[in-house]
């Protein structure tokens, strides 16, 4: 948990809009050790302490913070050291060891240290490489459904526009096993927010394997300083959140079952694309697999109905050959515009940015331009991959975004999480088809002692099955099929 | 003007009778005969159910022989709403499978090519797409007959001429003319496939207000440029349609009185009856079979399953609907004010006025089973915030 106290933070946030009076006498309580008691029944076990920023507060920070940290210890709580950008991290690791923290985090450090760092780093930048039992990343969205002005954002479609950073965890998950924290704060203004709102931040992160280092916004933590009920039942909403998900360690193995493969490097111009081309597919509730350049002649594509190929150079000849065999064989290839000539021009059946050919069994899409839209890129792949080849769909589920269909390792099992990210969602009968015929499904939802047996039936004139959910199961929930 | 059973009205007749008075052409709006069947179910029985209605009402090889028809099927809304867990096909739009039987009926009597058209809501691709993204599976649809086509008629026609325009027999009461996909205008005949249905804001939909519709949302719609229509769909038909706070894009004609109300009430009957002036209807075909009771989609408080198990056709619109509104425990010459019109006009009543077809019971021939043998009372299935007053 972001725990964010004493000198250091009041001489970062003091001249900050809003601050105030009461959000100053927040951050002192919570650097002294009886704030602790907020998490006493809580799973939280670490806290990511505000240590070194590069400013005059560093070292007064550190020395104030010990008896915080003791209390931390007494209790079995791992604390961290967070180090911003500015702060020199050799000082930040020698004064962490000195106050006995369990290891301290600081943006891409490639020093030499026998004292345990989590790097972290914007996504965009992320420190991937870097040594470390932990990676984190910064840079992320409050997940929800986009609120500018009073209302709900809605797309160009008029779908809900929603804001999920389960792409990039499944991106990171590709990359690396390691375990991911997703650090992002609720919005500072704008908004209040519920216990649905942290349920569904920790939701985002975990269905697709990362972890929200939990941040509370400024009235919570201030709640809870006072015991006030409200604020204690959004932090125990949060616990019950991640003990739901700590039941259940091996959905962390499980990996997309997507029909798109998105291949790309995921690096400077490549990830603003190829990056932008997940989240908006997730949107669309295209399931895709994120294929590492680096790892895509390594990878089969079984299962895959269609490729993606949007990075700015053309990949390596070995490369495009397993590519062009895999059109050849009956799939699709989507691709820039500097893909190359074969196949033979095939009507795309819609007005498209891509131009179609037939090749082999299979079709070959390529950019008649550059790419530079990656909506519509996301747009026209879902098409062009159809919604013929849909592995889920949820009904009356208006606010549900980045369905996500995922296998266990040994193909036994199958799992789909579904997550309605509007605030204050209503949770009415919902229908989930599958596009398999299962014998049976086990619903999960947190809060729920067992879980529900649903029995798929057919479903009506199409193939695969229907999940039929009451009426009363919440925001998320998680269908696990056995194969 | 008589009938006879094994004799067809095409509605294209009702539309050029001149320009005389709203009164006259009522007394004179077309008949023509409706048939009526039980149909308990969209299996094989809704095949034999359909064959039987087409060939009470003179066959359809009269009707189609060698000829392009379009069947404008109803997938209103989005394709992620149901009501509580059944599937559309069984509440709210027409059922996939009536679908492919029509299409083999028409396919079995002569029609030269068969073209599946709506205007799928909000959507940029084609309608098999919209199709598989609702669930149906579209080969059923495109195996049904040699030459199907599916033509989603939000978007630009493909070609060179992407929209037609549509003169509105007999003056209109909303619009003078409507410009529509050029599929319409290469089609021969023009089959109107509804679901038997209240409308919440418009009494009831049926034949007709299925072809609101075929009013395309890139120049009906919401979201629109100002001078021409927008290349994709952006939403439904709120500003122009329903609300009246915008006018069409420069292209399309205007309406005939911007400053006439304002109210959904009174704009989407005219509306409708406008389009079924301009872009007649042919054949009629209603499936009662199962429905939903109290509105056009799910409502919460609003809305029930229901199975009536009636199909209707007819070869005047108006006529059918007027039947069907009878089989639903309306009376089909009800006014606004009387229900299923306490809010709005009746588009049957302003259908009648432009010389489209009659709504008199006693000058339609009804078919097959009786009105009274068929009648399924929407009124006593309710939900509990439905209107019935």
């Amino acid at each position: 948990m972001r725990w964010t106290s004493g000198p250091l933070e009041i001489a970062r946030r003091g001249k900050a809009e809003g601050f105030s009076p009461q959000i100053k006498a927040t951050l002192e309580r919570f650097h002294e050790p009886a704030s602790l008691d907020i998490l006493k029944n809580s799973p939280i076990d670490c806290l990511l302490l505000s240590w070194a920023a590069g400013l005059p507060e560093d070292a007064v920070q550190q020395k104030s913070a010990a008896p915080l940290v003791a209390a931390a210890r007494q209790r079995n709580l791992s604390v961290v050291g967070w180090v911003e950008d500015k702060a020199d991290p050799q000082a930040a690791i020698a004064a962490a060891r000195s106050a006995g923290l369990a290891a301290v985090a600081i943006p891409n450090f490639k020093g030499q240290t026998d004292f345990p760092v989590i790097p972290w780093g914007d996504r965009a930048k992320t420190p991937w490489d870097a040594p470390g039992s932990i990676l984190a990343v910064s840079g992320n969205v409050w997940p929800g459904v986009a609120m500018p002005g009073n209302g709900s954002s809605a797309g160009p479609t008029g779908a809900p526009w929603v804001d999920s950073n389960g792409w990039f965890v499944q991106m990171a998950r590709a990359r690396v096993s390691k375990p991911l924290w997703m650090m992002f704060d609720p919005p500072a203004k704008g908004r209040i927010f519920a216990a649905a709102d942290y349920e569904t931040a920790v939701c985002d992160a975990e269905i697709t394997g990362g972890r929200w280092a939990i941040s509370l916004d400024e009235s919570v933590r201030a709640g809870l300083i006072e015991d006030n009920p409200a604020a204690r039942g959004i932090l125990d909403r949060v616990g019950a959140t991640i003990r739901f998900f700590d039941q259940h360690p091996d959905w962390r193995t499980f990996r997309s079952l997507g029909v798109l493969g998105v291949i790309s490097d995921f690096t400077g111009e490549n990830f603003d694309m190829s990056g932008e081309i997940l989240n908006l597919a997730a949107r669309r509730n295209l399931q895709y697999r994120v294929i590492w350049k680096s790892q895509a002649l390594a990878q089969p594509f079984t299962g895959l109905k269609a490729l993606m190929y949007a990075d700015k150079e053309a990949p390596e000849a070995a490369l495009r050959k397993k590519m062009m065999a895999f059109a050849e064989q009956g799939g699709l290839v989507i691709a820039g515009p500097k893909w190359g000539p074969e196949g033979t021009p095939a009507d795309p059946g819609f007005d498209t940015q891509f131009a179609v050919r037939t090749f082999g069994k299979g079709r070959l899409a390529v950019a008649k331009d550059e790419l530079v839209d990656a909506f519509q890129v996301a747009t026209d792949a879902q098409f062009l991959v159809s919604h013929s080849n849909d592995l889920v769909k949820v009904y009356n589920a208006a606010s549900v975004g980045c369905t996500l269909v995922m296998g266990s390792p040994d193909g036994k099992r199958e799992l789909v999480h579904v997550l309605a990210f509007a605030s204050g969602w209503s949770s009415g009968a919902r229908t989930v088809w599958v596009h398999k015929k299962y014998r049976g499904a086990s619903l999960w939802s947190i809060g729920a002692a067992q879980p529900m047996r649903i029995e798929p039936v057919p479903a009506d004139e199409y193939f695969g099955s229907e999940c039929r959910i009451p009426a009363g199961v919440p925001g998320y929930f998680a269908l696990e099929f056995e194969v | 003007m008589n009938v006879t059973r094994r004799g067809f009205i095409v509605g294209a007749g009702a539309a050029g009778l001149g320009l005389v008075g709203p009164l006259r052409l009522r007394a004179n709006a077309p008949t023509a005969p409706v048939a009526i069947a039980k149909c308990p179910g969209y299996g094989p029985e809704f095949l034999s159910a359909a064959d039987k209605l087409f060939d009470q009402l003179g066959g359809l090889g009269r009707l189609v022989n060698g000829k392009t028809v379009t069947i404008k099927i109803n997938m209103t809304g989005e394709a992620d709403m149901r009501l509580d867990h059944v599937s559309a096909g069984r509440t709210t739009w027409t059922h996939p499978r009536s679908v492919a039987a029509v299409v083999h009926l028409l396919d079995k009597a002569g029609a030269r090519r068969i073209r599946v058209v709506e205007g799928a809501w909000a959507w940029a691709a084609s309608l098999e797409e919209f199709m598989y993204l609702a669930n149906w599976d579209a080969k059923l649809v495109l195996g049904a007959a040699p030459r199907v086509e599916l033509v989603n008629t939000n978007l630009p026609y493909r070609g060179k001429k992407p929209y037609t325009r549509f003169p509105v027999a007999n003056g209109g009461h909303l619009f003078p003319a409507f410009d529509l996909s050029t599929a319409y205008a290469e089609s021969d005949v023009l089959v109107s496939m509804a679901k038997l249905k209240q409308h919440l804001t418009a009494g009831v939909t049926l034949s007709m207000k299925n072809c609101f519709g075929c009013s395309p949302t890139t120049i009906y719609g919401d979201k629109l440029p100002l001078d021409e229509p927008s290349p994709v769909p952006y939403g439904g038909r709120g500003e122009i349609g329903h609300a009246g706070s915008r006018q069409p894009p420069k292209s399309a004609p205007p309406e005939k009185d911007p400053k006439s109300p304002r109210e959904a009430g009174y704009r989407i009957p005219r509306f409708v009856s406008d389009l079924v002036a301009a872009n007649p209807v042919h054949l009629a075909i209603i499936d009662g079979v199962e429905t939903i009771t109290g509105a056009e989609l799910p409502r919460d408080n609003y809305t029930l399953p229901v199975k009536p198990g009636v199909l209707l056709a007819g070869t005047n619109c108006v006529s059918t609907d007027a039947v069907a509104m009878a089989v639903m425990g309306f009376d089909p010459m009800a006014d606004r004010g009387t229900a299923p019109f306490q809010k709005c006009d009746s588009t049957l009543k302003l259908a009648e006025e432009l010389g489209v077809g009659t709504r008199d019971l006693k000058r339609i021939e009804v078919i097959g089973v009786p009105i009274e043998k068929a009648r399924f009372r929407f009124l006593d299935h309710v939900g509990p915030q439905t209107p019935v007053e």
